[in-house]
């Protein structure tokens, strides 16, 4: 997880540079694993880069990234279209993977007029529906996307994550990617393939592609029901941090099922406990 | 059938990120793919109500009732001579979009001549009672305003007989989901020092003022937009103490991220929904995303579910049966969906008529997927004249 572990909103957390430097320098691998969707993995190294840390696009793996390439991973057809509900990390990914696509947010500013009669046409090509968190969402895009999962014969329904709330800036809390997610879980009654955490897509593919194993991996994270979860899943050591929407209350709480192997405050004590312990 | 049924009801668990859609105030009624479960009554109105009643596996005797197929209606007449009420829902049943189903006002004034009560129940939140009065008048049956400012419609070729049981005139009422919010929130005392934050169109609004609460939101915040500077907060009335949600043509990422605001900080704020229809029909040159989307998408960013007010919850049949004093055994509920009306029809204990003329065909009502069986099914109302006439 990147907002929470790495940086908050758009300020680094303590200590986070040296902490990723001191483990690259032990010979260890890192990825960077989020389920925001609206950058491309281009656009989150650049990110990354505005705040000093040298980070490089091959392991960096964004939902966004994730929907393209669970799309290619199924052999989906050039010749079919992806109605996107979501921004432009979406877009832009399944451009790099040479999928047509209809929607985004240019569809934000359409409005529906409802003449006796009217009906909406919709794309009949379009094979799939990859919704993700979208600020320009609006019910144009929930009757199109609609259209296209009940009608279209074998229209995947593809979510980029279900994420309830997300930091769109570090201020407060902002309804995330499953709400709109909701929204069509809602007029579809179909549940969606996620393809974000805590689904293990993003997993099995980083494995496959690096040739690591899954006992091999420690998943970090902020949140217990998407990463924690999703190491788990993958069968990964697990170590929660402090640093995001987690509390050490909310983690010992009765009603919270999801127990990692570690927690700690930061990442950087992963340099001060090592100290201690010398 | 029975068995496989009671044996999920035993081993259900409830999780928010299953399918179970729909939830009623009194009874909490789940329908899954393949089985059909009742919990117990749940006899308090508030937040954690809901929570209470998830936990209960008590099985309803009209389980039974459940499981055995609908049969096609070839006796009008006996079905009509067993109940004294007639429940209508509107989209499907006596019109489709803006256009009347064949032969409605001659069966509707078969009815009436036959001293029974007609009754319209809608999930359909975007107008008021006085709106859908006007919405029938513009259709050809004509309605009039009578006191205590109930609307009751009445044909021009016949006038209802005062009933000796009731001791007002019979009346004929709509029941509109977005008339349900308010008067639900009437019945539990929602203060009037609150507000309702609303995710919905103007019929929820007006039938709010008319109930005397103070509310925020409906189609003008359809315009509103956020500007995502950094450190930007969304302020939000933190005397908002409920969030009633229903269809909404002007919904945006603004609402969801202010009510969602209001659900989840201000305290024991509550997230009240009209109905979860997935699919409703604004115009009717196709199927449109229903009050279902606008819901889904604050259940996806609460992970709350919402009580619900419209069918297939029984709060406007328990309001209406109350109010009329009739009882639940002499009703009968004309529908033409099978998880909303039918299913508020079984779960109020009424008989219940599936017509063919809305969103269910024959297929789907006679699918294996299907665990919803109305008592009986039909093409369209007017089959009660023309069967009727077909007995003779």
């Amino acid at each position: 997880m990147i907002n929470g572990v790495i940086w908050k909103g758009d300020k680094l957390i303590d200590g986070v540079p040296e902490t990723l430097d001191m483990l690259r320098s032990k010979g260890k691998r890192l990825v960077f694993v989020t389920n925001n969707s609206t950058k491309s993995r281009k656009q989150y190294g650049k990110k990354f880069e505005t705040l000093g840390l040298t980070v490089t696009e091959e392991e960096i793996f964004a939902s966004s990234f994730a929907a393209a390439a669970y799309l290619k991973s199924i052999d989906f057809p050039k010749d079919k279209k992806v109605y996107v509900v979501g921004e432009d990390g979406i877009l832009k990914e399944l451009e790099l993977a040479g999928f047509q696509y209809l929607g985004g947010p240019e569809d934000g500013g359409k409005k529906i007029e409802l003449k006796p009669g009217f009906l909406m046409e919709h794309d009949k090509d379009v094979g799939a529906v990859v919704v993700g968190f979208d600020r320009y969402f609006n019910y144009y895009k929930v009757q199109y996307g609609t259209l296209c999962i009940r009608e279209n014969p074998g229209c995947l329904f593809i979510a980029t994550n279900r994420d309830a709330v997300t930091h769109l800036t570090d201020a407060q809390e902002w309804a995330g990617g499953g709400s709109m997610v909701g929204a069509f879980v809602g007029s579809t009654q179909r549940e969606p393939l996620v393809v974000g955490k805590p689904s293990t897509f993003m997993m099995d593919y980083l494995a496959n592609k690096f040739g690591i194993q899954k006992s091999q991996i420690c998943m970090v994270g902020d949140r217990l029901d998407t990463d924690i979860l999703f190491g788990q899943n993958g069968g990964c050591k697990t170590l929660l941090v402090l640093s995001g929407v987690t509390s050490l209350s909310m983690l010992q709480s009765p009603n919270n099922s999801i127990q990692p192997d570690f927690y700690t405050n930061k990442i950087s004590d992963f340099l001060s406990l090592k100290a201690a312990a010398v | 059938m029975l068995s496989k049924a009671v044996a999920s009801a035993v081993s259900v668990t409830l999780n928010p990120k299953t399918t179970s859609k729909f939830f009623g105030l009194k009874r909490v009624s789940f329908v899954s793919s393949d089985s059909l479960v009742f919990g117990g009554k749940n006899s308090s109105f508030n937040a954690d109500g809901l929570k209470k009643s998830r936990s209960c596996s008590r099985m309803e005797s009209f389980v039974t009732k459940a499981s055995a197929s609908a049969q096609p209606l070839k006796n009008a007449d006996e079905l009509i001579d067993s109940v004294e009420t007639f429940i209508f829902d509107c989209d499907g049943v006596i019109w489709k979009g803006d256009k009347l189903i064949d032969g409605v006002p001659e069966t509707l004034d078969m009815l009436r001549s036959k001293g029974k009560r007609l009754v319209f129940v809608t999930n359909n939140s975007t107008k008021s009672r006085k709106q859908y009065g006007k919405k029938f008048e513009t259709l050809g049956l004509t309605v009039t305003e009578v006191k205590d400012s109930f609307l009751s419609i009445v044909c021009l070729k016949f006038h209802r007989i005062p009933s000796p049981n009731s001791s007002e005139f019979s009346q004929e009422e709509i029941f509109a989901s977005s008339f349900a919010a308010a008067a639900y929130l009437k019945s539990i005392d929602f203060p009037k020092d609150k507000k309702v934050y609303v995710v919905g169109e103007d019929g929820i609004l007006k039938e709010l003022e008319l109930a005397g609460f103070q509310y925020l939101g409906g189609p003008e915040d359809g315009g509103k937009k956020i500007e995502l500077k950094p450190g930007f907060l969304m302020e939000h009335d933190k005397d908002v103490g409920a969030v009633v949600v229903g269809f909404d043509r002007y919904f945006n990422y603004y609402k969801v991220q202010y009510g969602t605001l209001c659900i989840r900080e201000n305290p024991g704020c509550l997230f009240i929904a009209t109905n979860r229809d997935a699919v409703t029909h604004l115009t009717d040159a196709q199927e449109w995303a229903g009050g279902g989307s606008m819901v889904g998408a604050f259940v996806g960013s609460t992970q709350r579910e919402p009580l619900v007010v419209g069918k297939p919850s029984t709060f406007m049949m328990d309001y209406l049966a109350n109010k009329f004093g009739i009882q639940k055994s002499q009703i009968c509920m004309v529908g033409d969906r099978l998880d909303t009306d039918i299913l508020f029809g079984q779960n109020g204990g009424c008989k219940t008529l599936l017509v063919l003329s809305g969103v269910t065909s024959l297929s789907m009502l006679q699918s294996p997927n299907n665990s919803i069986q109305p008592d009986f099914y039909t093409n369209k109302i007017s089959d009660f004249l023309s069967l009727k006439a077909a007995a003779v």
